[in-house]
């Protein structure tokens, strides 16, 4: 496992970025920025690149992040372990990642709930598609929305 | 120049067609048929196509990336000017002489109209055309990240002679013109986003910071600063911050 033609974020997509298009033109959230982190295959470095993100985070007084990722499988683990760092801090955090029929998460969390599925394929599987199942427009909307919700459920104040 | 503006002009190409060098209009493109350097050892072609989306159905190696092709013309990577070209964009296939596909996990090769989705953010669009840039390896190659950014690499340096005509096209000739202001919200609540990359190894990579947007040369690879965060601006992502090598 790892990333599949039909969820690889192509330089384009990246170039297009829809999530980053979404968030940082809503004038409802002071837009921070992007923080890009990779997915070492060592454990003690996936915990500690994940640890490093809370800390930035953290450090600007985010009240809120929506974390994305473009594969499944073994990214799972910084994917997750990334999410209870950021929601350790207090900060409200929401994530989009394929799921599907295929990329369930094998242990659950408090957290994982608070994960959107991107898959678009009908039958929910890696269809070898480039473009299929990425994350969209749609998809970036409902989770900054979802993030609003969480945010004032956790009672975050602006400082 | 305000270092908290990005303003993209955008030129619509309305025909891309083979000619024997490089040559861009404000709304028309000549490209060689061929790369015009020598390619390195390890390959043993490049084949260049132009392609329309809405009749593709014929065989590709695997889609290695999906590219736009724009670049820096006043200030530096999320600031300052930017000149792009719309309604033309860059696939890049590849695989080895036995047909042995270059990829990580999972293969796109197959008749193109059959693994791509059109019209998606990260796919051209079905109005686009599409440069087609195949490369082909020698059989027996190492494949590694060295061999892989090799491949990405040739297919930039095939792209770079169109960023430097489009550097020279003159800014009120552009179809859109587009000023993006970082701008803050103070008072409402502080919202950041992570984006969780790969980066363990060959075709399974990302390259930052390139020179160009876009663009592979003076790019730093995720994996060389072993995959710790890094904070971008929306402007530097939506300025060509990152080439995926996925």
């Amino acid at each position: 496992m790892g990333i599949g033609p039909s969820t690889k974020e192509t330089t384009l997509h990246h170039f297009h970025d829809p999530l980053v298009r979404e968030v940082s033109n809503d004038p409802d959230v002071d837009f921070l920025g992007v923080i890009l982190v990779g997915t070492p295959q060592d454990n003690y470095l996936k915990n500690l690149v994940g640890k490093r993100v809370s800390v930035w985070l953290d450090a600007m007084r985010a009240n809120g992040a929506i974390i994305s990722a473009d594969g499944w499988g073994n990214s799972d683990v910084d994917f997750i372990n990334t999410m209870a760092e950021i929601g350790d801090k207090g900060i409200s955090i929401v994530g989009l990642k394929f799921i599907g029929a295929q990329a369930g998460f094998v242990v659950e969390n408090e957290y994982t709930k608070f994960v959107e599925d991107i898959n678009k394929s009908p039958a929910g599987i890696e269809t070898e598609v480039v473009g299929e199942n990425n994350l969209d427009s749609k998809d970036a909307h409902k989770a900054l929305g979802l993030l609003k919700l969480k945010m004032r459920h956790d009672g975050q104040v602006v400082h | 120049m305000k270092k908290n503006t990005l303003n993209i002009k955008a030129f619509s190409m309305q025909s891309v067609k083979f000619g024997t060098e490089y040559h861009l209009t404000k709304n028309s493109l000549e490209i060689p048929d061929h790369a015009l350097f020598d390619l390195d050892d390890r390959l043993k072609e490049m084949t260049i196509k132009l392609v329309d989306p809405r009749d593709c159905h014929f065989e590709i190696n695997t889609i290695m990336d999906v590219m736009p092709i724009s670049t820096k013309v006043l200030g530096e990577l999320g600031y300052g000017l930017t000149h792009t070209l719309t309604g033309v964009n860059v696939i890049l296939t590849g695989a080895d002489e036995t047909g042995v596909q270059l990829h990580e996990f999972g293969s796109s090769d197959g008749y193109l109209d059959q693994k791509i989705m059109f019209g998606r953010d990260g796919t051209p669009d079905l109005d686009d055309v599409v440069i087609l840039i195949d490369v082909v390896l020698k059989e027996n190659f190492e494949f590694n990240r060295d061999t892989c950014e090799m491949v990405f690499r040739t297919a930039d340096k095939f792209l770079q002679p169109i960023r430097e005509e489009l550097k020279m096209l003159m800014g009120r000739d552009a179809t859109d013109d587009i000023e993006y202001v970082d701008t803050q919200n103070p008072g409402q609540p502080k919202v950041a986003v992570v984006k969780e990359v790969a980066g363990q190894g060959a075709m399974y990579d990302n390259i930052i910071f390139p020179k160009e947007p876009a663009g592979i040369e003076k790019g730093i690879s995720i994996i060389d600063m072993d995959n710790m965060p890094v904070l971008l601006t929306a402007n530097e992502y939506r300025d060509g911050a990152i080439h995926a090598l996925v």
